[in-house]
């Protein structure tokens, strides 16, 4: 068992995260009044009724903006513990880093060229693909965008 | 030099390969030059390789140019390479050098036919195909090489397949061939299955541990496959309908190459027949009954063309008794005289066909020594080199192979000697009925449509023997005017071929001749390769005399008669019997002993047995296969969670087992 | 000692100040580096071009960096035959016979893919560079399998391999059946990977390293008595590696994905899966675990009968041609999985060379498949084939030569690779495995043969008559679909009535239909769908051009064997 040893801060942490929970919800369960009014019940406690339901569908670019988002959060990820031990990196690592900056760097370039961070009206769309008229072949559903009549 | 071997092979498959797809395009004459040209410089570096082989020692003449390995699974590997020795340098040279004059010759010949650069195709390929089977270091190189000229043989027998005679005379080649061919390939099996190699060299190294009743077999066995390829008794009759293509064509089979093939392999086996004397006794009795029964058959024909067809089985027929009795260099002797002066009969009898717009009946030739004066004469001199005369070549060769004969018994030696005389009689009863005697055809064709005209070959009458079918000639070329026929000499490309063959025909005799050690060229040549095995049975210079004088005897007592007989008349009814038209019955009771049964047992077969049970077996595994295959695309339904499902039954039952077999 | 010590093992690394740095020899990735190099490259030039490049452009770089990769590959192959193999950065690449060959092939099947992914992407009016780039990242991921000597780096390499092929598969927008592909192939990637990454713990776990080599000689020197983990984590090893190379019972994405998706990239993910997959296989049993033997040999040896007859039978009820590749390279993969079986150096030698024959094949085929395929990339039901020999000649031509090597024809490539499978196979004395691999083979030619015969034979009617005489094959349709359409037959059909009806089968073929819409789809499919005429089956130069080194390289190694075969027994040269 000696070499499990050093994962018990880890099961420690758990343990305390789930009792820190355990114990705020059942403080507030105990310690808090409980009086609900329609108001409070509503989603918004905003004071506007809401007229239907959030719209589920959202622009693409939010996805895609995320996930740069994503790609730099990882580069910076990469970059903190290598500034930390830069000085015993020396060349090497600085080559290594560069090449991997370079690397983000070039796709972070195509993802702006392809109109990825434009924002509003479709100014540009990089690949074109030829609608097929009418609809797709698998699919009933009108594909948006594709059919002649929608174009953009 | 002779590192340049390989390109012997390689010119004609080039020519193949360039006139393929592109003959068409390059049109005539100039695809004809074209496969000319490859099969001349294919005789040039045989030349060259030649001359660089003959200057190493003896001992040294042989070597083996490996290119590839084409197959290696276990202990069979299969090369392909060429073996570059005496015998297969012989070979090539005179493959190359006569297919190179019969190229030159086609030019002419076929210059008005409308499939002109087809013909060229099959004719390389047919070149590459033989030189294979010579050249090749293996039995499975050479047996490509085999099949090669069979397939091709095929093509250019059935050039005129619309002619339904071509057709089915193709079709009865190919089928002969192929028995022969299931000779060869047992032959070959058993070959691996004794020695455990199909290399020639390592084959012969090993031949001390096979024991004698599988050399018999093994010997027998390729002797079948010779026969087929070589026209021996009983797979002969294949020669006589292949004179359906085109003249050139028959030529080219039947002198220079394919029909060689089986002297050949028998030869380059000879260290198998040495040690299965039995097997080459049969050989030689074979050979000899083929040389007197071809040459009865061949007095008696009335087309220009199956004279000379059964003229080449007889002689075929005196190889094969050659190299039953052990005298390879006799046999490869005769082989090289008989491919200058059948080459030249072939070329020969084109020339008289193509001046008489495609007339092949003798009895409808006649006079035409006046009008084509150089055909005349170097028929005539091919004539009398086949019959033996002296000096021509056929005089020594010949000699030699009825020399040998007698030296394993006087009766082989007897029946030979009745072939020769006979040989001498049918071919000048062919010259005499084509150059001399009354013309008789200004009369018979005042209309050139009168056609193919069954009927004008009386004795053959019956189409079952196809015998009528070497008259019925409506060859593409019938371009000349209705009025009547101008036979002349032809133009100077199959003129040219016909002088040098004549040159060839008289003085080939000279490379092997019998008088002192010192004259024997040609066996001092081929030693390294037949040496071992090659009877050596030396006359005194007196008998060598006597034989000399004895076959002279012979050879004028054929030629004379004819002579004799048919310089004037043409019509001899008594000498010409109709069992001999009919080349013994011997199609005819092949069709009616094997043919008509074996199709009676196939329309059974195909009834009973085929319709009934393996249809039903086949169609049974096929439903099997198809409805297993229509439940396992069940699994196929589409969606991912079943896919993810397997996926998981899968790893669970990889991992059960795994489980299953540790140690806790 | 930390795992990221164990990987840098202290042999060929520089310390410098406590930290151990690894000492790369860029030379022996130099493959990987050209092929991400000149994809980031290429990117580069399509972000900056004011314009956009005509797919020639990308087609004509991308060859070029295959070439290039192609070079380096060679130089690392000659030196390897000359100085041996070697391992470089930090043990985690080998360098050997059998890892340049991967990195040849690799090579090769960029240069051939770029060919025909030129003549489809011209075609379909697709711009862009991204195909190109994911075809190159993709195949970096394969050469990094292949060389991969550690775990993690071949984990990494089927990742790099993979993600580039699920956007690939889904990279024709306009015909749902693509996306669907991709999200599919995705979610069984995605799934298999854990499965792998699973293994490799396992396996860390019970030998202490994840270097390939490291756990090789630590098996070689102890004997692990309660060994379930080990065995456990080769399991899903093995599990994983099945699903890439598609093998049953982890092939089932395979139909659906191969006919989805846009086919060039069937024909490049196809080669290129297999390459990396069996590459990393190989090594991983034969250099990491041959002392497992015992217990892997059964596991593959019901794998490939699974393989070989599932592929082989239910090709045989496929009517779209997609489908019927894809169930053949199902096939395919089995007669491979038979020389990894043998768990000999013959077998491996016959498997690289299988490997070699396939991805050249299978480029070609699926090539030519994309050409008749027509505009929109539908027409792939077995009829469009009918009579193609009258009208495109060299096409079918091509077609059959290629059809004739998969199904093993004597004097093609296809007939050696198969031959020395199954010899290795009967001289492992696997005889039941090695019947069985020549029965699916038999059953296997039936289909190919029936295209060909397709192709020519019978002429095809009017080219309204394409689609109609198909019965409804699909997969995802219930039996009962079958009634449904039969009307469909004998409608006195005008072309886009036609078509929309080879549109549906096709759908229907896919499997790609969920039971419940197709009846929708029935009644909605009323106007006028992609139409596919004959007009379309131009071949762009491009085509010819990959077809000719495809069909050339197939009838000349089959008739002069010994060069590739050479060159595969070099590359059993283990490290």
């Amino acid at each position: 068992m000696g070499s499990l040893d050093s994962y018990l801060p880890i099961l420690f942490l758990f343990v305390l995260a789930f009792g820190f929970t355990a114990f705020s919800l059942a403080a507030s369960k105990l310690l808090a009044p409980q009086r609900p009014t329609a108001a409070k019940e509503a989603p918004y406690e905003c004071g506007i009724v809401p007229s239907h339901e959030p719209p589920q569908r959202f622009p693409v670019r939010f996805y895609l903006v995320s996930m740069i988002f994503v790609i730099f959060d990882i580069e910076v990820i990469f970059l903190f513990p290598w500034a930390v031990v830069y000085g015993q990196l020396g060349r090497f690592g600085l080559v290594e880093i560069i090449v991997f900056a370079a690397a983000v760097f070039f796709s972070f370039v195509y993802l702006v060229s392809n109109g990825a961070l434009d924002w509003g009206p479709l100014k540009r769309v990089q690949r074109v693909v030829r609608p097929i008229g009418g609809r797709t072949s698998q699919s009933t559903v009108r594909r948006i965008g594709s059919s002649s009549d929608e174009a953009a | 030099m002779i590192h340049a071997a390989f390109l012997i092979p390689l010119f004609p498959l080039v020519g193949f390969a360039v006139l393929a797809p592109f003959g068409r395009k390059l049109g005539r004459p100039l695809a004809g030059w074209l496969a000319t040209a490859m099969v001349a410089a294919s005789f040039v570096v045989t030349v060259l390789v030649f001359a660089g082989l003959f200057q190493r020692p003896p001992a040294d003449r042989s070597f083996t140019q490996h290119f590839f390995t084409w197959l290696s699974v276990d202990h069979l590997h299969v090369g392909v390479g060429v073996l570059v020795d005496p015998l297969s340098m012989t070979m090539a040279s005179f493959i190359t050098g006569v297919s190179a004059l019969i190229h030159l010759y086609s030019i002419g010949y076929m210059e008005h036919d409308e499939q002109f650069p087809k013909f060229f195709v099959y004719l390389n390929l047919f070149v590459f195909s033989m030189l294979m089977l010579v050249l090749g270091d293996n039995f499975i190189v050479s047996f490509f090489g085999w099949e090669g000229v069979g397939v091709c043989s095929f093509f250019l027998i059935s050039f005129w397949f619309d002619r339904p005679a071509a057709a089915s005379a193709g079709k009865k080649a190919m089928i002969y061939n192929r028995i022969g061919d299931a000779g060869f390939l047992l032959a070959i099996f058993l070959v691996f299955e004794r020695t455990g190699s199909v290399t020639y060299t390592t084959v012969f190294a090993r031949l001390g541990q096979v024991g004698t009743p599988s050399l018999v077999a093994i010997a027998l066995l390729f002797f079948l496959g010779a026969a087929g390829k070589s026209a021996q008794i009983p797979l002969y009759p294949w020669l006589a309908d292949a004179m359906e293509g085109p003249t050139p064509v028959s030529a080219l089979i039947h002198a220079a190459t394919m029909v060689t093939a089986g002297v050949y392999l028998m030869t380059r086996i000879n260290p198998i027949l040495h040690l299965a004397p039995d097997a080459a006794h049969v050989v030689a009795w074979v050979g000899a009954g083929t040389a007197l029964l071809a040459a009865t058959i061949a007095t008696s024909q009335d087309d220009i063309k199956k004279v000379l067809a059964y003229s080449t089985v007889s002689q075929l027929g005196f190889m094969f008794m050659a190299v039953g009795v052990g005298a390879y260099v006799a046999a490869i002797f005769l082989m090289l005289t008989h491919a200058f002066y059948k080459a030249l009969l072939f070329l020969g009898a084109g020339s008289v066909i193509h001046a008489m717009d495609d007339e092949q009946d003798l009895k409808k030739m006649g006079a035409l020594a006046k009008v084509m004066p150089v055909t005349a004469v170097t028929f005539l001199i091919a004539w009398l080199s086949i019959a033996g005369i002296p000096p021509f070549s056929g005089f020594w060769s010949k000699g030699d192979v009825l020399e040998n004969a007698w030296t394993l018994t006087p009766a082989l030696w007897a029946v030979g000697a009745a072939a020769a005389v006979l040989t001498g009689y049918y071919m000048g009863r062919e010259y005499a009925l084509v150059f001399l005697g009354r013309r008789r055809w200004v009369e018979r064709r005042p209309v050139a449509a009168a056609g193919p005209a069954h009927g004008a070959v009386p004795v053959d009458a019956d189409p079952g023997a196809g015998g009528a079918r070497g008259t019925a000639s409506t060859g593409s070329e019938r371009h000349h005017g209705e009025e009547g026929l101008h036979p002349h000499d032809p133009r100077w490309v199959m003129r040219l071929p016909l002088l040098v063959l004549a040159v060839l025909a008289v003085f080939g005799g000279f490379i092997n001749l019998p008088f002192h050690p010192s004259f024997v060229f040609l066996e001092r040549w081929l030693d390294p390769v037949v040496g071992a095995s090659l009877l050596n049975h030396h006359y005194s210079t007196g008998q060598q005399w006597a034989f000399a004088l004895v076959d002279a005897a012979i050879a004028v007592t054929g030629a004379g008669s004819a002579y004799l007989l048919w310089r004037r008349r043409s019509d001899r009814p008594e000498l010409e019997p109709r069992f001999l038209a009919m080349a013994w019955f011997i199609d005819w009771s092949f069709d009616h002993l094997i043919a008509r049964p074996s199709t009676a047992l196939a329309s059974f077969t195909a009834a009973v047995v085929e319709g009934r049970v393996i249809d039903r077996a086949v169609d049974g595994t096929a439903g099997l296969v198809r409805s297993s295959g229509r439940v396992l695309r069940r699994i196929q339904n589409g969606y991912v969670r079943s896919y993810a499902l397997g996926l998981v039954a899968g790893v669970v039952a990889i991992v059960a087992f795994v489980l299953s077999r540790a140690g806790v | 000692m930390s795992p990221l010590a164990a990987l840098l093992s202290p042999a060929h690394l520089l310390a410098a100040n406590g930290l151990v740095l690894p000492h790369v020899n860029y030379t022996a990735i130099m493959p990987e580096l050209i092929l991400l190099g000149g994809m980031l490259l290429l990117l580069g030039i399509s972000a900056v071009s004011p314009r956009h490049l005509p797919t020639q452009v990308y087609a004509t770089a991308t060859a070029g960096i295959g070439i290039a990769s192609l070079i380096a590959s060679l130089v690392l192959w000659h030196d390897v035959q000359k100085g041996g193999p070697f391992s470089a950065v930090a043990r985690a690449v080998d360098i050997d016979g059998f890892a340049t060959l991967v990195l040849v092939l690799c090579s090769c099947v960029v240069i051939l893919g770029a060919f025909f992914a030129a003549g489809f992407l011209e075609r379909e009016q697709v711009q862009g560079v991204e195909y190109y780039a994911l075809a190159l990242i993709s195949a970096s991921g394969a050469m990094l399998m292949g060389s991969a000597n550690d775990l993690i780096l071949v984990f990494l390499g089927l990742e790099i391999l993979s993600i580039p092929l699920y956007v690939m598969a889904g990279l024709d927008q306009r015909r749902a059946a693509s996306g669907e592909a991709a999200m599919k192939y995705f979610l069984l990637g995605a799934f298999s990977s854990a499965v792998f990454v699973y293994g490799i713990a396992l396996t860390y776990g019970a030998t202490g390293s994840t270097n390939l080599a490291s756990i090789g000689s630590f098996l070689a020197q102890n004997v692990v008595v309660s060994n379930g983990v080990l065995l456990g984590g080769l399991a899903l090893l093995l599990v994983g590696f099945g699903f890439k190379v598609a093998a049953v019972p982890f092939h089932m994405w395979t139909p659906d994905v191969y006919a989805g998706s846009p086919t060039p990239a069937v024909g490049f993910m196809a080669a290129v899966a297999k390459i990396g997959a069996f590459g990393a296989l190989l090594r991983v049993l034969f250099s990491t675990f041959p002392t497992l033997r015992t217990s892997w040999q059964p596991i593959l040896w019901a794998l490939a009968i699974l393989t070989l007859l599932l592929g082989a039978l239910v090709a045989v009820v496929q009517r779209d041609v997609k489908r019927m590749l894809a169930y053949s390279s199902i096939n395919h993969a089995g007669f491979i999985l038979l020389g990894v079986q043998a768990g000999t150096s013959r077998g491996a030698e016959a498997s690289l060379y299988y490997l070699f024959v396939y991805s050249v094949l299978v480029l070609g085929t699926f090539g030519v498949v994309a050409v008749v395929g027509g505009r929109g990339d539908e027409g792939h039901g077995i009829e469009r084939y009918r009579g193609l020999a009258h009208r495109r000649p060299l096409l079918a031509g091509s077609m059959a030569v290629l059809l004739l090597a998969q199904a093993g024809a004597p004097f093609t490539t296809g007939f050696f690779s198969k031959l020395y499978v199954i010899e290795a196979s009967i001289a492992a004395h696997s005889y039941a495995l090695a019947t069985v691999a020549m029965l699916s083979a038999a059953i296997a030619t039936f289909f190919y043969l029936r295209l060909v015969f397709a192709m020519f034979g019978e002429r095809a009617g009017r080219q309204a008559s394409v689609a109609v005489p198909v019965a409804p094959a699909g997969a995802g349709a219930p039996g009962g679909a079958a009634g449904q359409f039969p009307p469909v037959g004998t409608l006195p059909a005008g072309p886009a009535v036609a078509s929309a009806a080879g549109v549906l089968t096709l759908e229907r073929a896919a499997g790609l239909v969920d039971p419940g819409r197709a009846e929708a789809a029935a009644v909605a499919d009323d106007d006028a769908g992609p139409v596919v005429a004959d007009a379309d089956l131009q071949v762009s130069p491009w085509v010819w051009v990959g077809l000719a080194l495809c069909v050339g390289t197939t009838v000349v190694l089959g008739i002069w064997p010994s060069p590739l075969v050479d060159f595969a027994r070099h590359a059993t040269l283990l490290f």
